[in-house]
């Protein structure tokens, strides 16, 4: 027995070593060195290998095309991943030592995740065109350095993002003889008119998802308080203050009047946007990423069946207030520490950031491009509808008054239900307000 | 000392013949070869098991339980040692009492589905119905596919408007049943009973394996003596079945701290939170910058509660032997 007896304890004894390195060790790996340089010779080819969640595949590989075209030496090696499994599989594989030479980095969720990977853009710089900085949107560079705890650039922007804001079906409203409502007033008239003539249609869609309730809630109370959301997020002022107090109140009271049915909140996922493709809606209140909707191309190549869509700010709901919505800047390039190529992948950025391939990347309307003067496609936005949909979700996300910014955590845990039971009419608006006050200050919400 | 040895002693030393030792001692031998053998294949059988179980489990146990003391992001290489407070934090969050009560209540709704539906789907099935394969396949079916794709049709056939549940009432003229099932909190357990009972394809299949092996001249007996089709379950076949329910029991129980995508792709803890269970919450803290070692922490709480429910349940089990 001794002998079988000395193998398994031995075999133990290794699982345990195992265990015990495992508790020991608690420090990360790879990355912490930048590599050195590949000097390529005359004619040779670099291979860039490219990780990303944005642009959307198809846009990125007419970019990578144009981009190759203009410089054959480069190729690109491309690896896209789906947003939330991003967020997840770049921290890890950087942290692992991968090599990876361009990496798309989500500037609000990600960047003191990876940041520590990354070479600071003032290490490479001078690899881009001189003027760089003076050729983007001040603020959305601005944000992305303070986005990093350091309060250094890691990423150069490609553009910015926000929410809420409202896609309408141009052609129903044109058919019914709706305007495109700028007051919660106008917007229950509208809603009024479209229950009464189109029995089948819902009017108003959107995410019933906890997390969408933040959106809609910081939109709400932006219109009236404009920095509302960076204060409490900043601890500045608390989730009970009575300007959040009263934009649980003004939320709930749409659906209080009728203009949003309490059956939308039974909606998740891509739902809303399915009802709203297929005309079973009239109004999508979404982000503006979903602003590729406008170009008639994109909706021809999705098999999209509506003629056309327009685009405005969230109506004003306290008379008052004025147009808002939350934007923060978006789709950061940078090159990691691992890249052996930095001054080919600075190309690449230069191409992406300031070059000829914003106009390639810009045509899906999913960001609104950082590269200062920059006007969409002609052929993009075919009608008056379009062209004044983009022109006002770009002026509202670019007027943000807070960042798009959440603690992913306690929005989860604790904000978006507490808003949801506002809503459904399961807590009182200040109820809810103490409630989350009371959570935030638990410190269970603590981030780094 | 006595100066004659003991019977013992002297069976002890007494001289043993070289050529033909005794049986007895032989076959002791023999058998310690055997089982020396025995064991050192099943250590070279287990032994890549052991590496893989080594590397996947015990390794990742040991990471976690270290994470759980640290606060710390995906990246692992800004560490900062919080102690047991990640612990402290988890154990007072009411967020995290609800879904450690759903945890047991779905699991409790499950076992009484298992032995009852279950039992007696199996029964009715094995005794041989007619369309028995059909019906094998529409019970079984839900256990078979993956339940994320599952529990997301499931959530969708409850949407409000144009959910198939409320489309189906309606045109059945059940109108006023309509719910918001996902808007306040009975319709949503009901919604989510419904769903965890439709998932007894498992039970199903552990009772009509067990059921081929019963000996059958049992039943045949009872039948000869007039027992009634009920009596013949509750008082036969289920006791028969002993060894059956508590696999299933165990199975169940510890399933229910791995329904992650049943509640997660349904409903996904509506409304309000309020049918979390713990896979949602360590999904949902884990969230963020900075929150592995929270999350860690409640994962660590939830793995010991998972095996401490085993061991009351292995231990009453042995009991009621």
């Amino acid at each position: 027995m001794r002998g079988p007896s000395r193998a398994l304890g031995a075999a133990a004894a290794v699982l345990a070593l195992g265990f015990t390195a495992a508790c020991g060790d608690s420090g990360g790996v790879g990355g912490a060195e930048a590599a050195k340089q590949d000097k390529a010779t005359a004619g040779e080819t670099v291979t860039l290998n490219y990780w990303t969640w944005f642009p959307p595949e198809a846009t990125l590989k007419e970019a990578i095309s144009a981009f190759e075209k203009a410089n054959p030496n480069i190729k690109i090696n491309l690896r896209e991943f789906d947003s939330a499994d991003y967020q997840k599989q770049l921290p890890l594989a950087l942290n692992g030592g991968q090599s990876l030479d361009l990496v798309g980095v989500q500037i609000s969720a990600m960047t003191n995740t990876v940041r520590e990977q990354l070479r600071p853009v003032a290490d490479w710089q001078d690899e881009l065109p001189a003027g760089w900085r003076s050729d983007l949107n001040t603020t959305m560079v601005t944000q992305t350095e303070k986005a990093a705890k350091d309060g250094k650039l890691y990423s150069v922007p490609l553009g910015s993002i926000g929410s809420s804001v409202m896609l309408s079906n141009a052609a129903m409203l044109k058919e019914l003889g709706i305007p495109f409502p700028k007051t919660a007033d106008e917007l229950k008239a509208a809603v009024d008119k479209i229950k009464k003539e189109k029995p089948g249609v819902t009017p108003v869609v959107f995410t019933g998802e906890p997390w969408w309730q933040e959106e809609m809630l910081f939109t709400i109370a932006g219109q009236t308080s404009p920095s509302l959301s960076d204060d409490i997020l900043a601890g500045r002022k608390k989730w009970n203050d009575p300007a959040l107090v009263k934009a649980l109140t003004d939320y709930k009271s749409l659906f209080d009047k009728g203009i949003i049915s309490k059956s939308v909140l039974s909606l998740k996922g891509t739902r809303p946007a399915e009802q709203f493709t297929s005309g079973k809606a009239a109004f999508l209140v979404d982000g503006s990423w979903q602003s590729s909707m406008l170009s008639a191309a994109y909706r021809k190549a999705n098999k999209i069946g509506l003629t056309d869509v327009g685009a405005s700010a969230f109506p004003v709901v306290e008379s008052g207030g004025s147009p808002a919505a939350r934007g923060y800047a978006e789709g950061g390039l940078a090159i990691p520490k691992t890249s052996k190529h930095v001054a080919e992948a600075a190309k690449f950025v230069s191409f992406m950031a300031v070059g000829a391939g914003v106009d390639v990347w810009s045509k899906d309307l999913v960001l609104v491009p950082a590269k200062n003067g920059f006007k969409p496609d002609e052929s993009v936005l075919t009608s008056q509808a379009a062209r004044d949909g983009y022109a006002a979700v770009a002026a509202v996300v670019a007027g943000a008054g807070s960042a798009r910014n959440s603690n992913q955590s306690f929005l989860n845990q604790v904000e978006g239900n507490a808003i949801l039971d506002v809503l459904r009419g399961q807590s009182t608006p200040q109820a809810a307000a103490d409630k989350m006050q009371k959570e935030w200050a638990s410190r269970r919400y603590d981030t780094q | 000392m006595s100066a004659y040895p003991t019977t013992a002693r002297r069976e002890a030393t007494a001289p043993r013949p070289a050529a033909h030792p005794e049986p007895s001692t032989a076959h002791q031998v023999g058998r310690r070869r055997r089982t020396r053998r025995a064991l050192l294949a099943a250590a070279v059988f287990l032994s890549p098991l052991a590496v893989f179980y080594g590397i996947y489990y015990l390794y990742a146990f040991g990471f976690l339980a270290d994470m759980s003391t640290k606060q710390t992001s995906l990246s692992f290489t800004d560490v900062t040692d919080v102690g047991l407070e990640n612990f402290r934090l988890v154990l007072t969050d009411p967020a995290f009492h609800t879904a450690l009560l759903n945890n047991l209540i779905f699991a409790a709704v499950s076992i009484v589905a298992a032995l009852t539906i279950g039992f007696f789907l199996a029964v009715s099935l094995a005794s041989g119905v007619r369309f028995r394969r059909l019906f094998y396949a529409v019970f079984l079916l839900p256990s078979l596919i993956p339940l994320s794709l599952f529990a997301t049709v499931f959530g969708r056939m409850l949407e409000t408007d144009d959910g198939a549940v409320n489309t189906a009432l309606r045109s059945m003229g059940l109108g006023s049943l309509t719910q918001d099932w996902l808007g306040s909190t009975g319709p949503a357990y009901t919604a989510l009973f419904v769903l965890l009972v439709y998932l007894v394809g498992l039970p199903v299949m552990y009772y009509t394996s067990d059921l081929s092996t019963l000996n059958t001249s049992v039943l045949e007996a009872a039948m000869i003596d007039g027992a009634k089709a009920g009596q013949m379950y509750r008082l036969i076949l289920f006791p028969m079945l002993r060894g059956t329910h508590r696999t299933v029991i165990l199975s169940v129980l510890l399933g229910s701290f791995r329904a992650f995508d049943v509640v997660y792709f349904s409903s996904n803890g509506q409304p309000g939170g309020r049918t979390q269970i713990t896979g949602t919450y360590l999904y949902n803290t884990m969230m963020g910058s900075g929150r592995v070692g929270y999350a860690s922490a409640a994962a660590v709480i939830v793995l010991v509660i998972a095996i401490a429910v085993s061991a009351v349940q292995i231990l009453l089990e042995r009991r009621s032997k």
